[in-house]
């Protein structure tokens, strides 16, 4: 497959949330009030990630609330991305509280077999944001079409994996490796992590460009509601490796 | 003592996000010709820059592949 028929087959952003077509965005009869601006975006992101722990409160005093959580939020993450991206406004702050209240539950749960995890994992998943964050905004990290196609390659093989291992347990089967706390399950765990990581990167990228094109102002909400699908499921891998290197 | 840590790395971390998130990319990282093509920007604009230039201006004769002797 060339270069460019996969870029037409698997959009032009590794996150899920930025393969919708933003080309035709025609932005130059736009007020500069009703642009992004990056102030805007982190002012969102920071919203986003404060509803986040509120949910996370909530999930952790009431661990019932972590399936529903889970599926409301990916409900509305799906809404966000493929119904009505200018309407993340709405749908985001909703996706950050139900997604929070399923990440408390399972931290709770975390905390329990392996007490001290939940805020390790929370320290190295905001550490590697700032850290990459710093990376991008130096240029230390160049994201070009090449990455994103590598990134975006990488993740959808993660997901179609994780897919497949959800539909071969109805069957009481399994792919034994990626849960396995031996060391091709931590490489493993590992490998998704540092992917996880630079689609970060790709986040970054998406919010400075549109912020520099003057993109509609919802799309802040929707820059920060890319940054928190991400962050949920850095932390979540996070999670998981720490857990596998501490059952050792 | 690991607590104390993470939360003061979490803190930290936070805060350079918050402060750095608002700053514009160095030119490194913007003034490039690699850079992602997300909105149809620089590199499409020159792709068709580079299609049109191989059209030859000039005005068009029709090419008679019988000519009279």
């Amino acid at each position: 497959m060339s270069k460019h028929s996969a870029l037409n087959t698997f959009g032009r952003s590794g996150n899920p949330a930025f393969t919708k077509n933003f080309t035709n965005t025609d932005t130059s009869s736009l007020p500069l009030a009703e642009r992004m601006t990056l102030d805007g975006a982190v002012n969102k992101t920071a919203v986003l990630l404060g509803l986040c722990f509120s949910g996370a409160f909530l999930g952790w005093n009431m661990p019932i609330l972590v399936v529903p959580g889970m599926l409301i939020g990916f409900v509305l993450a799906l809404v966000t991305i493929f119904r009505s991206p200018s309407k993340a406004g709405a749908t985001a702050p909703f996706y950050a509280l139900f997604q929070g209240m399923a990440l408390g539950g399972i931290t709770m749960f975390a905390e329990m077999q392996y007490p001290g995890i939940g805020i390790q994992a929370i320290g190295l998943t905001f550490g590697i944001l700032a850290s990459l964050l710093f990376c991008y905004k130096s240029g230390i990290i160049k994201p070009t079409e090449n990455f994103k196609l590598m990134i975006v390659s990488a993740t959808m093989g993660i997901m179609f994996l994780y897919l497949i291992s959800f539909i071969m347990s109805f069957f009481g089967s399994g792919i034994g490796f990626i849960h396995s706390n031996g060391l091709f399950g931590i490489g493993f765990s590992l490998f998704v992590v540092a992917i996880a990581a630079l689609n970060l990167v790709l986040d970054f990228d998406f919010i400075e460009e549109g912020a520099e094109k003057g993109l509609p102002k919802y799309m802040e909400w929707y820059g920060a509601f890319s940054l928190m699908v991400t962050l949920v499921w850095l932390y979540m891998e996070i999670l998981r490796l720490l857990m596998k290197l501490r059952s050792r | 003592m690991n607590t104390i840590f993470f939360s003061l790395l979490t803190l930290f971390s936070l805060f350079v996000f918050m402060n750095l998130g608002k700053v514009r990319a160095s030119k490194k990282q913007t003034d490039r010709n690699d850079r992602i093509n997300r909105f149809g920007s620089k590199q499409e604009s020159g792709n068709k820059k580079s299609a049109r230039s191989t059209i030859i201006e000039g005005e068009a004769e029709e090419i008679n592949d019988n000519p009279k002797k």
